[in-house]
């Protein structure tokens, strides 16, 4: 499974992980939904450690489409809740 | 919908179009090429950006720490001269600078992140273009425009995706630079409207006024005391009087 860190690149994630990787997915929604920030940056980390720790980065040059692409390390929770509603991160 | 899908989505849909607009296989690869080329441009402009508005914020910082300097200078002279009050005021003045200071330190160091991570991504898919020139060429080469059709559409879409990603990162560089700009600006305009204290004190509010006052007699004390000792008012201290 092809992963993307935006601004980092792209991993290869044996599909063993894809649950774990919904999971944590879930808990995120979650913490969005209550608005709690210090929930939010532990569980983001966990799901970029994840990808990190266990996937490995694809080369430079090869040009495939991702199966997931996660949020962006430096995302806040003001901009993950934007995410939800009105257009997301990327107005036209 | 959870995180990982809508993020997922954000970032292709950005380039999808790409695919849509041109007739046949080898005009879309033309196409692609160019457009790739026109973004490399664009996460270099969106550098250099970076590096001016860091530049703003260090020539700020500097006039900052000059202030810090001057105040802490009018400080000591206003308790030599035994005006408490006035030394306390430009202490006031002294740290409200000094918390500035450290607000600009912070940006910059900010900046120099941001800085760094659009050249990294600038590089990588400069990295991805020069792959995908070479496979383009192969494709035209080797191929019927049919096949070239099946061929082209994974890389091109990981590419497209590519694109998606750095475009995403120099938009976000984009608006941390424009609110750091937009904050500096209304330090900047404040100052000039007189809301904001001046703390070069060059603004004539009476504290500066006094503070002036007193460093230029503070001067004029310490030039008369020189011209006693028999020295020149010059700041050559080594011509100690003889005895």
């Amino acid at each position: 499974m092809i992963v993307r860190i935006p601004s980092e690149g792209q991993y290869n994630l044996p599909g063993a992980f894809i649950d774990d990787l919904n999971d944590v997915d879930n808990k995120l929604v979650e913490a969005v939904e209550l608005e709690d920030e210090p929930q939010f940056e532990k569980l983001l980390k966990e799901m970029l450690d994840l990808v990190r720790n266990n996937g490995t980065l694809l080369p430079v040059d090869e040009l495939v489409e991702s199966d997931l692409v996660l949020p962006e390390p430096d995302i806040t929770l003001i901009e993950a809740e934007e995410m939800f509603v009105g257009e997301g991160l990327l107005p036209d | 919908m959870g995180v990982l899908s809508r993020m997922s989505t954000i970032v292709k849909s950005k380039m999808n179009r790409l695919l849509d607009s041109a007739e046949n296989p080898n005009e879309q690869l033309d196409y692609a090429y160019d457009e790739q080329r026109k973004m490399l441009q664009n996460v270099k402009r969106g550098i250099v950006e970076m590096v001016t508005a860091k530049r703003r914020l260090q020539l700020q910082a500097e006039k900052v720490k000059t202030n810090i300097a001057t105040v802490d200078n009018q400080a000591r002279q206003a308790l030599a001269a035994g005006r408490e009050d006035l030394a306390r005021m430009a202490l006031q003045r002294k740290q409200a600078a000094m918390i500035e200071l450290d607000g600009l330190d912070a940006q910059i160091t900010q900046l120099e992140g941001e800085q760094e991570k659009l050249t990294q991504s600038e590089q990588r898919l400069a990295q991805k273009v020069e792959a995908f020139k070479s496979k383009k060429e192969i494709i035209k080469a080797q191929y019927s425009a049919a096949q070239a059709q099946v061929r082209i559409g994974s890389a091109l879409n990981g590419l497209s995706e590519e694109m998606g990603d750095v475009q995403l990162s120099v938009e976000r560089a984009e608006a941390k630079t424009e609110t750091m700009r937009a904050k500096a600006g209304a330090i900047d305009e404040l100052a000039d409207l007189g809301v904001l204290d001046d703390v070069s004190g060059t603004s004539s509010d009476p504290l500066s006024k006094e503070l002036a006052e007193l460093t230029a007699s503070q001067n004029v004390e310490d030039e008369l005391a020189a011209l006693r000792a028999g020295l020149p008012p010059a700041d050559d201290k080594r011509a100690l009087p003889g005895g």
